[in-house]
């Protein structure tokens, strides 16, 4: 096992530039997850508009009308003056206006008649408000065809704002917990960065021209030379694996072990390190020096993490970009990771497609590796 | 098991017969024949392009030949012949080395590709490094280690394990004088510890200094062979004199070379230059005739011919062209 014990020696020779990109990593892993946590809290924060309400009707669904918004917004009860209704408006003390009719049920559920409003021109809060009260009344003219008075109306009315929805989270795989998808996202990144420049860098060396002569020239057979180096690679890119899965263990706790889909993290991870030692072995192969090996592997790293999904989440990428992502296993590894977050508990469509990603993974690995056999069987004939 | 033949007028440790090789219609080794001789340190001289490295690629079976055969120890070479492999060294033109590893760690790789033994292993790479005199850099890389001293690694590592049969491709290119004769005089001492040695370069006073055979090669074919005394006989020069500060008249000239034992004399620039066949007192003859004259003279060389002359000689063309 010389060979094996001479590749070990160079990767240990390499052990700075390993810990340098998985520092890197997690650097990155923490940061990323930090701000788009952050984010998404401000993202989604419900905001109030400032209503003014003329109401003109004392019956119980304008009533109802008044409490739904105020559930909801800031409600002022207004004169209904012109002037100070334009007041309101210019010194935006109210966003918007509801003019709540004499009759209000006959005319705008019975008849349906339009509600007036009255709005800053061009503001989007006015929409947002439109929306609101339109579901209202859509709500409300299905109770009243479905036979309901305007108080039985009002009252169902009432009802339905009580009603709140909640998710039971036991695995604790929605929501705000899923720190771990960003560490996740990122792996393709740090799995191209090690082994293609360490794993790159070590058969760049062994593939000397000078150096394979004298390997070749000596009693231990080509094949078994070979063997012994891709064992040691495979090794290495395990090790660096399990390094990971127990980084995300540690970091993560039971909120990642206990998931369910624990086992499909797992597996998806391990198609891609399978696929990127592919890459990394086709890498090393074909760089005619440790420049050029630098640059093909910044290319392949960077470029298949930013059109794979790992940089750029799947969802605002284009579809003409998405198409051509396809050709890339980055792609599919994240279009894997991306099942995994939507899906709690994985249905057997999501579970198949998960393994489809998988199975695309492991053959672009296959492809990969028949291409840098094939490549260094030319080397060494042209050699 | 390995058994060397290296009786008088048998086959020798390395037999080569009518070797060809082609690189397309570039024919590189036009029907090569060698016999190497157990013990000897070999030498292959020729001018760069002369075929020198890829007969040795073919030696060491990192090259398909077209027609020929070659025998090493007895056996036919082959790429899977690692019996006979496991008793080769290479030491190549160009530093064979990892970057990475000290030149300790790069001596014992390489020994480890022969020798399974860790404690015999140590044994030899300690050897080794005495050998080339790199005591005091075993920790270093590579890459801290002058031109001269990546020479001397570059011979260590292929030679650590005690090899029977050496071959050394140009291992002097581009090396100091100081480094040059140390590793000159490291061939010598593994050549006296039982070592075969097949040596290529294009430097004839290395090839001429240390080879107790050479074979001479011009365009993939071997023009001569034999001891340096053997080759410098073939050819009719037996002595070089050179006088220089000469002044001659035609009559002078004619004097000159008419003197037994000149077979040729060149004027030019108040350099007199003559050959002559091999026979005492030449110089002798030369000087007494220029005194007899009254013709002074200035600094006066003379010179055994050299295996650049046989080249020329054979081929018409300097063995540096």
């Amino acid at each position: 096992m010389t060979v094996f014990r001479g590749y070990i020696k160079v990767i240990k020779s390499n052990r700075l530039m390993i810990c340098f990109y998985l520092a890197i990593f997690f650097a990155f892993s923490i940061l990323f997850q930090t701000t788009a946590k952050s984010a998404d809290t401000e993202m989604y924060q419900m905001r109030g508009v400032r209503i003014g309400v003329i109401n003109n009707d004392d019956g119980a669904l304008a009533e109802a009308l008044v409490r739904y918004l105020s559930g909801i917004h800031q409600i002022t009860e207004l004169d209904d003056e012109i002037s100070v209704l334009q007041e309101k408006l210019y010194y935006r003390a109210a966003d918007y206006i509801v003019r709540i009719p004499e009759d209000f049920y006959e005319k705008c559920i019975s008849e349906g008649k339009e509600l007036e409003v009255t709005m800053i021109p061009g503001s989007y809060t006015g929409i947002y408000v439109d929306q609101q009260i339109n579901s209202f009344l859509n709500n409300a003219a299905v109770y009243q065809k479905a036979g309901f008075t305007e108080e039985e109306t009002a009252d169902a009315m009432k009802n339905r704002e009580n009603v709140r929805v909640e998710l039971a989270d036991d695995k604790s795989v929605a929501g705000d917990n899923k720190d771990y998808i960003y560490y996740f996202r990122y792996m393709p990144y740090l799995y191209l960065a090690v082994f293609g420049f360490v794993l790159g860098d070590i058969l760049w060396s062994f593939q000397k021209k000078e150096l394979n002569r004298r390997m070749m020239a000596s009693p231990v057979p080509l094949r078994r030379q070979k063997l012994e180096g891709m064992l040691c690679m495979s090794l290495f890119g395990v090790g660096i694996w399990v390094l990971l899965i127990l980084g995300a263990a540690v970091c993560y706790g039971k909120s990642w072990t206990g998931s369910a889909n624990v086992g499909y993290y797992i597996l998806n991870t391990l198609a891609l390190l399978f696929c990127t030692l592919s890459v990394a072995f086709l890498a090393g192969t074909i760089s005619p020096n440790r420049d050029a090996l630098t640059g093909i592997v910044n290319i392949l790293s960077l470029g298949m993490c930013f059109l794979g999904g790992t940089f750029v989440s799947l969802d605002v990428m284009s579809g003409s970009i998405k198409k051509i992502s396809q050709f890339l296993p980055v792609y599919w590894y994240e279009k894997a990771n991306d099942i995994l977050t939507d899906f709690s508990v994985m249905t057997e469509t999501a579970r198949n497609q998960v393994f489809q990603a998988v199975g695309i993974q492991i053959v672009f690995g296959a492809a990969f590796f028949c291409l840098a056999v094939t490549a260094a069987r030319y080397k060494q004939t042209e050699g | 098991m390995i058994k060397t033949v290296d009786h008088a007028g048998a086959e020798g440790l390395v037999h080569i017969e009518n070797l060809v090789k082609r690189y397309g219609s570039f024919v590189a080794l036009d029907h090569l024949n060698l016999d190497v001789k157990e013990g000897e340190i070999f030498g292959l001289l020729g001018p760069n392009g002369s075929g020198k490295t890829t007969a040795i690629n073919c030696m060491l079976a990192l090259l398909k030949y077209d027609k020929g055969m070659i025998r090493i120890f007895g056996q036919e070479m082959a790429p899977d012949n690692y019996q006979v492999k496991k008793d080769m060294g290479i030491v190549l033109q160009n530093v064979a080395v990892f970057d990475e590893l000290t030149v300790y760690e790069n001596i014992d790789y390489f020994c480890g590709l022969y020798v399974k033994n860790k404690i015999r292993r140590k044994e030899l790479v300690d050897e080794a490094i005495r050998f080339v005199g790199l005591e005091e850099h075993r920790k270093m890389r590579p890459r801290k280690l002058s031109g001269g001293l990546l020479r001397r690694l570059n011979i260590a590592c292929g030679i650590a394990h005690r090899p029977k049969l050496i071959f050394m491709d140009e291992p002097t290119v581009a090396v100091d004088p100081q480094s040059r004769n140390r590793i000159l005089e490291g061939i010598m001492e593994l050549n006296r510890q039982g070592s075969t040695i097949i040596y290529t370069s294009h430097y004839m006073e290395e090839v001429e200094q240390i080879c107790t055979r050479i074979a001479i090669m011009d365009h993939g074919r071997c023009i001569a062979s034999g001891t340096k005394e053997q080759l410098t006989g073939m050819i009719k020069t037996g002595e070089k004199i050179t006088i220089e500060g000469v002044a001659l008249d035609e009559e002078q000239l004619r004097k000159i070379r008419g003197l037994p034992h000149v077979f040729q004399a060149d004027y030019e620039n108040g350099i007199l230059r003559l050959q002559c066949t091999e026979a005492k007192h030449n110089l002798v003859r030369v000087l007494h005739c220029l005194e007899e004259q009254e013709i002074h003279f200035g600094r006066v060389f003379s010179e055994q011919p050299t295996l650049n002359d046989v080249f020329l000689h054979i081929t018409g063309t300097q063995l540096r062209d």
